[in-house]
């Protein structure tokens, strides 16, 4: 039955529709969790607040058994769900650049422009470096693209690296998440900050 | 309660059942009832034993027969070039890429329809597409298309248009009078089937 678009349940142009009210749903979640905050988004570094790692952890093993579920009831076909290709040196780099540009500047792509909607600053500079950033990489293209393609995995599961099933890794994640949100707010207690 | 707690309470159950489900049930029929019923009742299986001959004698490389029947009954006589997957093991993995591809047009037979119809009807509902059924299976190959027989005199040219055409093609397919049963005469090599490995196609998208 799922997903709509490859099945052309619904147009591409539906999609684009859907993408767009689910955009504002997600900003809207995102600026009512705190997101629009530079120090509440940083405070994941220093452990005074863990909104981020809960906020996405939660989205992420909703999600997860959200997907699971449907395949299991037959709703949507995983084989069919698009997934990022894996690019090993450029996930790396690319992550190490993200975060240092989040600890620098406090937000991350997302949150800048939920932060630069309701008028933060600081969200806008972001923002602004942001469009930089792009457009330095797409003109200096031909230099970076050779690592860019670089270590090519296609598109692996972590469960099929284990050898365990998508179900069990998924059990694995939900206990993983648990156990990391306990740990972020006792580390929210262990570091409190009295107003930021 | 704490909201910490609540979200375990709710998501760690989840989590085993997702995980105590086997693996094999995380699957689905892609074709619903309705659809299947739409596609069998308007027949769009069948392949006309005529449309394959002319495709066998011109050796079009996107044919690809296969044999249903049970191994012995394929060594015996298959049609020429076919492959065999005996219908019992239709499911086994060796043979996705054979089934579910879309370069060949597969035309499943048997000896009758019956189990190509089964096969096809498998192979549809998992959403595999190229799949076709011989129509009248080798009994009506044999009657019809390697021993036809003449038109009556009071018949319309497409008649003996027709039958002009099935007797060249049996000439070409070495046909001729000949029966399941006996077979030897026409025997053709088994052909193992080539398991090619293929990579799936996804559709694009971003997040």
């Amino acid at each position: 039955m799922g997903p709509l678009a490859p099945y052309e349940i619904i147009s591409e142009n539906t999609n684009f529709l859907l993408a767009f009210f689910i955009g504002i749903a997600f900003g809207w979640v995102l600026e009512s969790s705190g997101f629009s905050s530079s120090r509440k988004l940083a405070g994941i570094f220093y452990g005074y607040d863990a909104v981020v790692l809960k906020v996405f952890f939660t989205g992420a093993i909703t999600c997860m058994l959200g997907l699971l579920f449907m395949s299991l009831f037959g709703w949507v076909d995983l084989d069919l769900i698009y997934v990022n290709p894996t690019y090993l040196t450029s996930a790396i780099v690319g992550g190490v650049i993200m975060g240092a540009g989040f600890i620098m500047g406090g937000f991350c792509p997302g949150t800048s422009f939920c932060g630069a909607a309701i008028g933060k600053i600081d969200a806008m500079v972001f923002v602004v470096g942001l469009f930089i950033g792009v457009y330095g990489f797409a003109f200096t293209y031909g230099f970076w693209e050779k690592m860019y393609f670089a270590k090519y995995l296609g598109e692996p599961k972590v469960s099929e690296t284990l050898g365990i099933s998508d179900g069990l890794f998924g059990l694995f994640m939900v206990v993983a998440a648990i156990g990391m949100f306990a740990v972020a707010e006792w580390a929210e207690k262990k570091f409190p900050r009295e107003e930021y | 309660m704490k909201p910490l707690k609540l979200l375990a309470l709710f998501v760690i159950p989840l989590g085993i059942i997702i995980a105590a489900v086997p693996p094999d049930r995380v699957k689905h029929f892609r074709l619903s009832a309705d659809e299947l019923l739409q596609e069998a009742g308007a027949g769009v299986q069948f392949v006309s034993p005529d449309v394959v001959a002319d495709m066998l004698v011109q050796k079009d490389p996107s044919l690809r027969l296969i044999d249903v029947r049970t191994p012995e009954e394929f060594d015996s006589y298959s049609m020429p070039g076919a492959i065999n997957i005996p219908l019992s093991s239709l499911l086994s993995d060796e043979y996705t890429d054979i089934l579910n591809q879309e370069a060949y047009m597969n035309v499943f037979y048997s000896n009758g329809s019956v189990y190509a119809n089964q096969a096809w009807m498998i192979t549809r509902q998992l959403g595999y597409e190229n799949n076709f059924v011989l129509d009248g299976g080798l009994n009506y190959w044999f009657g019809n298309i390697l021993s036809p027989e003449a038109p009556s005199v009071t018949s319309p040219n497409e008649e003996f248009a027709k039958y002009d055409f099935r007797k060249s093609a049996a000439a070409a397919l070495g046909g001729g009078g000949v029966v399941a049963t006996e077979g030897s005469a026409t025997a053709v090599k088994a052909v193992k089937p080539q398991v090619t490995a293929k990579a799936k196609k996804k559709p694009a998208g971003g997040c």
